[in-house]
């Protein structure tokens, strides 16, 4: 069991009320009509699934609802930590993510 | 079809399960005792808090400050439950509920905010004696122990959600979806049977600012109520 902090109800609560809703900041073609076969496939269908440190999305679906922004190692279940989609994002690109 | 044979009445969720028939004066052997806190009414508040026109709003109306994050406030147009940074559930009386829905919608009038009737979708059971705590722990993962007056929070219970809401040391109450009710109540009853649970007579009157909700309720004192 994870126990994770939701940065909406500030406090930790068990995953049994959160939902996991996949990778994180998946960025979508800026054009889709302009984008290829290929580029939309890889938006729709390919993941990172790495083995280390992952921006993940979990809903607190019994509790308040919203999603949010996990930094999960997926090695060790460690979890960096929780933020607003808004908040994680400047993170993950200052970490220097695509 | 004769119109003398339409006779509508409200039939709350548990009332099925005759609670009321059931129900006795819960004595200190009974660790544990709920009954359902019938035909409340409830309102969805839905607004940015971060906003202070709508929180101006929700003042004006309900005399209520908007709660923070998993806390409620209470006054005489009820209980205002926080449930998200966009969403707050006001519980209150039928008899209070068509005005004040009315008097939201005025007061959110240009405001990007709304208030929705959701009265017939849920309902509120209460949790009293010296067991409660076990009894919840039995249900749910949550830290029930560390739950105070004025705290409201969401979690799971087995395959359902509730809002499980401290009023003061003598018992808690959790709201439920109208659907998901009976499950709630026969998982309640079967967590509660070791700790002698019976089904209890809800007091009349008191400081609970639910119970004091209900019909015919009368309040003893508003100033101990949480005002937080
Ligand atoms: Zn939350």
């Amino acid at each position: 069991m994870f126990l994770i902090y939701c940065p909406y109800c500030k406090a930790t609560r068990e995953e049994e009320e959160f939902h996991n809703a996949g990778e994180a900041f998946i960025a979508r073609p800026a054009d889709p009509e302009a984008a290829s076969d290929e580029e939309w496939g890889d938006y729709l269908f390919m993941r990172k699934n790495p083995k280390g440190w992952h921006w993940e999305q979990w809903q607190h679906a019994a509790g308040c609802g919203r999603v949010f922004a996990v930094k999960r190692h997926t090695l060790s279940y460690r979890i960096a930590g929780s933020w607003t989609l808004a908040a994680g994002k400047a993170l993950f690109l200052q970490e220097g993510g695509v | 079809m004769s119109d003398a044979l339409f006779q509508p009445y409200a039939r709350s969720p548990l009332d099925p399960l005759d609670l009321a028939g059931q129900a006795v004066r819960p004595s200190p052997e009974n660790g544990a005792w709920a009954n359902e806190v019938r035909l409340l009414a409830y309102l969805t508040l839905r607004g940015d808090s971060a906003d202070p026109a709508y929180a101006r709003a929700v003042r004006t109306v309900c005399g209520l400050s908007l709660p923070d994050a998993g806390r409620y406030v209470s006054g005489v147009a009820g209980v205002l439950l926080w449930r998200s940074p966009n969403e707050c559930l006001l519980l209150t009386s039928r008899r209070q509920a068509a005005s004040l829905r009315v008097a939201l919608v005025e007061a959110f009038a240009g405001l990007l905010a709304e208030v929705v009737d959701q009265s017939g979708g849920l309902t509120t059971v209460y949790l009293a004696g010296a067991e409660q705590v076990t009894v919840l722990r039995h249900m749910g993962g949550y830290d029930f122990g560390s739950l105070e007056p004025g705290q409201a929070i969401a979690t799971v219970f087995g395959k359902t959600a509730a809002v499980v809401m401290r009023a003061d040391a003598h018992g808690v109450h959790l709201i439920v979806r109208r659907s998901f009710a009976a499950y709630l109540w026969a998982l309640l009853a079967r967590s509660a049977r070791p700790y002698a649970f019976t089904v209890g007579r809800l007091p009349a009157a008191g400081t609970d600012p639910v119970l004091c909700l209900q019909e015919g309720a009368t309040v003893l004192d508003r100033q101990d109520r949480v005002a937080v």
